[in-house]
């Protein structure tokens, strides 16, 4: 067994040219060699290729070395040729070490198989989750546990930027510079992504005891209750109704997320900072989703219902006789101030 | 052993769905019939060097209309229990069909938008290959996702046909449409199902198709 291991060890050091790679590898890169080490199993297909690509590489080489060898002996342009030849085997050592170098990079930090545990859920488990992120737990005394998993506040962003975007045919937004869509995701991908990374920060400042996947399934559950809030305004038009859902579902939602990270954080100034910064990140995200793409379907039903419209109202298209009406309404206004001038 | 063999075979065809423009009918089909029965070192003994030794047309260029007639009515019939080896062969000849489909509709209702739905489909297919890789123990390829996701588009066709005639956006209109997304994804979320043995996981595949058949629904209503 340890002679069979020996000789292979030797030969996967040949093959890798292994004492030539260690000065280009650079410091820093434990993890690099590791991963020289683990490719000895072959399981992978691409490292596999390599070798033989390598090794076929290797053969011609030496052939082509032996041919021209054999060929300029003794002759003047001899020592050219033995010099052209080792230039030129140089540049080929310096580039296969290179290529090797960048698909290890790449196998090491675009493999998407790192995120593949927190995408391991039952339909169960995310309907529990999404309910539970409504009802806020009372334990600040012991660290509670947060789930931490991927799918399902993925799946809520996507549902949000859905929502955003039916809420932006219906009321008939015109975005000039870029399109709905975009909008939408950027909105909903940067909300979830940035406000993350800045909690989590703040959480590293304040030492609490957080990860960054944790923070990032806990805000991502958070927006459960935007998703509700916003799906039930967007059909049913009540300004009062809005209010109300927004203190309670928005509320209930960042308790939830303040009790979680309260119980994660020791000492009253942290605690205050990390769960002022969440709540008013939280509640003020699901106003301005409200405003910035509703309003514009409250405008359009206030000019519709009535002709008696005061001039300072936003109005998204141009009605004829709305329009009129406004201009005859602001000219009596402009009168009636300088007449009492 | 599954993903290795589409790992080799797979580039032309990642090639021929993202550039939607381009069509290379005879680059992504050759030989693509026989995966992954035959062996994948033999296609040219397969072929021979005799006229009477060639395989007939169709069966060169990869079309098999049987195969693309049972896909075609697995899709139909919400209830028909799906069989899994049928999505074996990425064929991407049908669901090129139906997009196309898809956009005349949409031009018989007004609406220029072959760009969003060719556009939308190739994210969507880029989203749910990168989500069924990380859900599924087997993995799965990019021509398999797109050949599945096209062909479960079909009855977003008759939503679309549907809102040439009438509009859609009353309440039957609404209810119509909440019909068809969920009848696509029932779909689709079914032939995943069967072809990546994930049990009891169908709802968790069923939600993202569900957000993706919802913005082309998005497209025909608006």
């Amino acid at each position: 067994m340890s002679t069979t291991e020996g000789n292979k060890n030797t030969n996967s050091t040949e093959s890798w040219g292994g004492f030539d790679d260690n000065p280009i590898q650079g410091g820093g890169s434990a993890v690099i060699d590791m991963e020289n080490m683990d490719d000895t199993s072959g399981s992978s297909f691409e490292d596999m290729g390599e070798m033989h690509q390598r090794m076929k590489e290797e053969e011609e080489v030496s052939e082509e070395a032996a041919a021209t060898e054999e060929g300029d002996d003794g002759e003047f342009l001899g020592m050219k040729g033995v010099k052209g030849q080792l230039g030129r085997q140089v540049a080929d050592e310096v580039w296969q070490a290179g290529k090797r170098q960048a698909s290890k990079a790449f196998n090491l930090y675009a493999n998407i198989d790192i995120l593949r545990p927190y995408f391991d859920v039952e339909p169960i488990q995310v309907r529990n989750r999404l309910l539970e992120s409504l009802i806020p737990i009372r334990i600040i005394n012991f660290p509670q546990k947060i789930a931490g998993e991927l799918y399902g506040p993925l799946m809520l962003v996507f549902t949000l930027v859905a929502i955003l975007l039916h809420g932006m045919k219906t009321s008939g937004t015109v975005i000039r510079e870029g399109t709905l869509m975009g909008t939408a995701i950027g909105t909903c991908f940067g909300y979830w992504i940035g406000v993350s990374s800045f909690i989590y920060f703040l959480a590293y400042l304040c030492n609490a005891q957080i990860t960054m996947l944790q923070m990032l399934s806990l805000l991502g559950y958070g927006l459960f209750g935007h998703c509700v809030v916003l799906f039930v305004t967007y059909s049913v038009h009540f300004h009062s109704l809005f209010y109300i859902l927004w203190l309670v579902i928005g509320g209930l939602s960042t308790l939830r997320m303040v009790a979680a990270l309260i119980s994660r954080t020791v000492g009253h100034t942290p605690r205050l900072i990390l769960c002022g910064t969440v709540a008013a990140l939280h509640m003020l995200f699901l106003l301005y989703l409200h405003f910035a793409y509703h309003k514009i379907v409250e405008g359009i039903l206030d000019t519709l219902e009535g002709p008696n419209v005061p001039p300072i109202q936003r109005v998204a298209r141009d009605i004829p006789e709305v329009s009129v009406a406004l201009v005859n309404a602001t000219v009596k206004m402009v009168g009636i101030t300088l007449q009492s001038h | 052993m599954f993903r290795q063999q589409y790992g080799n075979y797979n580039y032309p065809h990642q090639g021929g769905h993202s550039t939607q423009g381009v069509m290379q009918p005879q680059q992504p089909y050759t030989g693509q019939i026989y995966q992954p029965t035959f062996t994948p070192t033999t296609p040219q003994s397969v072929y021979g060097s005799s006229f009477e030794d060639e395989p007939p047309l169709l069966e060169e260029l990869g079309i098999n209309f049987d195969h693309i007639w049972q896909k075609t009515l697995t899709v139909l019939h919400p209830l028909k229990i799906a069989d899994g080896s049928i999505m074996n062969e990425t064929d991407l000849a049908g669901p090129m069909v139906f997009c196309l489909a898809f956009g005349a509709t949409l031009l018989l209702a007004g609406k220029i938008q072959f760009g969003y739905v060719y556009g939308i489909s190739a994210i969507g297919c880029l989203g749910m290959y990168c989500l069924l890789n990380l859900m599924s123990m087997t993995g799965v390829s990019f021509g398999c996702v797109g050949s599945v996701l096209g062909y479960c588009l079909l009855p977003m066709i008759i939503l679309s046909s549907f809102g040439v005639l009438f509009s859609l956006q009353g309440m039957v209109g609404i209810i119509i449409t909440a019909m068809i997304i969920g009848w696509c994804s029932f779909s689709a979320s079914k032939i995943f199902i069967s072809a990546l043995a994930m049990d009891g996981q169908q709802l968790l595949v069923a939600y993202p198709c569900a957000l993706l058949y919802g913005v082309f629904a998005l497209i025909s209503v608006f």
